[in-house]
């Protein structure tokens, strides 16, 4: 009895922890058999591939969380991408400094980016549109919107400093000769240049900064405790005094500033602006991301924190997979069944038995 | 919902408004053909027209799936990347089958066959997912979107497939009828020995490739409307409850609803084949909005229950006029997308609040 009790417990443990665990496993099976896996340079490499899939889905946890779903997110972020890496060449090429240039670029795409949330969340509070349908109709418009403004090829001739900012470190260190803060050291030595770590992406920080603000809105906030009541039952919420449809709109519009600056951050580290392709699939990762962090596709359960270790976990599999040779389109396959498999268990458990019963 | 209609479609005046209401799409249709026909050049051509239903078939096929699907009151977004599975696996298996040494047709027909049979595994789990394991559709066929892109792009090798048969190619491409006013009507190619000059006055007419999916579209159409497997259908998109009490095997009809769906993706990427030779992973990435459009504008309800064939039909017209059309106008095709979207989203918002406008079946 007293056995099976304990091992009951450590299921539980287990079952709300999996996601954590799951990613210690994953980097330590990839640091042993991953030749160049464990090294400062590739988790940094991890780091800075993962803050666009970072900041898709912190936004799609607030739609989670709110019960509803986002699939326009990858469409409106490679929208912003586009409208502000073309307000920032224009800019340029009308003789501007560069440091208005992106100031205004950066500001006018996370305006821009504010269109699609309001648009989607006044369908889905106010008109009773289901969330992935009004989603999905975003999701062809942004998409048409970015293809017609870059007419389908990338964005060029951008201010050099956006690509430099956006793949400065916070600090640069060559072992025992120089250390200094954002700035590289002056007159280098290609040998030398090789041998220069930069420690910590300047984008990572800028995405932790915003992902902790709004870590910090979900859980401590009555914005958030909102959100959670509105997933968990929506018309306990409304009964209880909150203006459901205006909650609604606002997590909509936080999920499409999310991708906006999603797309605003790939213009700094690309330092070019692109649109998104039909099989990049940003939604599917963001959302299995969301999921993976413990978040119900039902709605009321979810959190930043765990949607970080989602992140996480994809990009560690697709780096560890591609440094050992596998090819890079299983994780197309891995996500899709993980997001099943989290369904699936979702539905199976308790809480949900009992709601449906 | 029965009061709303009757006060509608009793008061007299309000019933040509009811008229418009259920037919809009038809009405779209015409109106676009009058404006490219107007605006466009030669838009009226027989060459034309033929281009439209050329364009009109992968909606139209992924379109009459995702109608079954909608009218069970689920919905399957993996159809476009199922088609691009069906059509990496079919261009992989007819080169092999070549490489075998064995002749072009035999190539061209197993690998047609042997697609469409591993084009319904997808649909197999996205069926039992949904039926048994009670998974949203709409979790469950975006998470096999991701699958079947993947498995895709391992097939293929991240590349295209060449090296086909170029039978695929001659089918893919040809014509029913070959017409040489006054001279001759020749069925599936032009006859040998004719002078340049008459080699161009030769009229083809009405694609193979359309032939094959207006087959496929009549068998379904006529499945769904008269048979009980479409009964069956309707009575659990109206409520899946209802259905089960009145002794309708739901789970083993919905499996095959989704296998059914996953069936005309597998022939729409078939199809891509024959007119391409080539085989894609990407291949429909960008209809799986279409195929859903296609089949909200031809006035099915994505709460279940209504839909028909003929409806999906007038959608994927519709769609098929309008990049044809932007085409010959110039306008750069990237604009449909925002067109479309916007398209669904008034479909919904339609259905939403003029409930009494959708026929029942």
């Amino acid at each position: 009895m007293q056995t099976s009790r304990a091992v009951k417990r450590l299921m539980v443990f287990l079952g709300e922890r999996w996601a954590i665990v799951f990613l210690i496993l994953l980097l330590a099976v990839f640091s042993l058999i991953a030749p160049r896996f464990f090294a400062v340079r590739n988790f940094s490499n991890i780091l800075y591939y993962s803050t666009t899939y970072l900041l898709l889905a912190a936004g799609e946890t607030f739609v989670i969380v709110s019960g509803g779903i986002d699939l326009s997110v990858g469409f409106v972020m490679g929208m912003v991408s586009v409208a502000s890496s073309m307000i920032m060449r224009d800019l340029f090429a009308a003789g501007f400094s560069q440091p208005a240039c992106m100031l205004i670029g950066a500001v006018a795409g996370l305006i821009l980016g504010l269109i699609p949330g309001l648009i989607s969340g006044m369908l889905v509070a106010r008109f009773r549109v289901p969330p992935f349908i009004a989603t999905l109709g975003m999701y062809g418009v942004a998409n048409g919107v970015a293809l017609n403004l870059s007419r389908g090829f990338p964005i060029t001739f951008l201010p050099p400093r956006v690509g430099e900012i956006g793949n400065s470190f916070l600090a640069y260190v060559l072992p025992g000769r120089y250390f200094g803060f954002f700035r590289r050291p002056p007159d280098m030595s290609s040998q030398e240049l090789r041998e220069l770590v930069g420690i910590l992406p300047t984008t990572v920080i800028v995405t932790a900064v915003v992902l902790a603000v709004f870590a910090f809105l979900l859980v401590r906030t009555p914005f958030g405790q909102h959100t959670y009541a509105i997933g968990g039952s929506r018309d306990a919420a409304m009964r209880a005094g909150i203006n459901v449809p205006g909650h609604l709109v606002r997590i909509y519009v936080i999920s499409s500033l999310f991708a906006a600056f999603a797309g605003v951050l790939y213009v700094f580290r690309a330092g070019i602006g692109n649109f998104t392709t039909m099989s990049a699939s940003y939604e599917l990762f963001a959302i299995a991301a969301v999921v993976i962090g413990g978040a119900s596709l039902f709605g009321g359960k979810g959190g930043i924190g765990g949607t970080a270790i989602g992140v996480l976990i994809l990009l560690t599999l697709e780096n560890g997979l591609n440094i050992i040779g596998v090819q890079a389109f299983y994780r197309y396959i891995a996500t899709g069944v993980i997001l099943i498999l989290a369904v699936v268990i979702d539905q199976l458990s308790p809480e949900q038995e009992a709601i449906r019963a | 919902m029965p009061d709303g209609s009757r006060s509608l479609a009793s008061s007299g005046p309000s019933s040509p408004v009811l008229w418009i209401g259920r037919n809009w799409s038809l009405l779209f249709l015409l109106i676009e053909l009058i404006v490219f026909g107007v605006f466009g050049l030669h838009f009226f051509s027989a060459e034309n027209l033929q281009n439209i239903l050329v364009a009109s078939t992968t909606v139209l096929l992924l379109g009459v799936g995702e109608t079954f699907v909608i009218i069970s009151g689920g919905i399957d977004l993996s159809v476009g990347f199922v088609m691009g599975f069906a059509a990496v696996n079919c261009a992989k298996a007819m080169v092999l089958i070549q490489g075998a040494g064995l002749p072009e047709w035999t190539a061209v027909l197993l690998g047609a066959v042997a697609a469409v049979l591993i084009g319904l595994v997808p649909g197999l789990v996205n069926g039992l997912l949904v039926a048994r394991l009670n998974v949203p559709p709409f979790l469950a066929t975006f998470g096999m979107y991701g699958i079947a892109y993947g498995f895709s792009e391992i097939i293929s090798n991240n590349t295209p497939i060449s090296g086909l048969p170029a039978l695929s190619g001659t089918i893919g491409n040809g014509y029913l009828l070959y017409i040489l006013p006054g001279r001759f009507v020749r069925l599936f190619g032009r006859p040998d020995g004719l002078a340049p000059l008459e080699l161009r006055r030769v009229i083809p007419v009405v694609p193979n490739i359309v032939v094959i999916s207006l087959a496929f579209v009549g068998v379904f159409a006529f499945v769904l409307a008269r048979t009980r497997f479409g009964q069956h259908t309707y009575a659990i998109g109206g409520s899946r409850d209802a259905a089960v009490r009145a002794g309708i095997n739901v789970t083993r009809h919905l499996t095959r609803v989704y296998m059914l769906s996953s069936f005309f993706a597998s022939v729409s990427g078939v199809i891509f084949v024959l007119r391409y030779v080539t085989g894609r992973a990407d291949a429909g990435s960008a209809r799986m909005l279409d195929a859903v459009v296609a089949v909200v504008i031809g006035g099915a309800s994505l709460y279940g229950g209504t839909g028909t064939v003929r409806g999906t039909l007038i959608g994927a017209l519709i769609i098929a006029t309008l990049e044809t059309g932007m085409v010959n106008l110039g306008i750069p095709t990237f604009n449909r997308y925002i067109a479309i979207g916007v398209i669904l989203v008034a479909a919904v918002l339609i259905d939403q609040f003029f409930p009494e406008l959708i026929e029942k079946e």
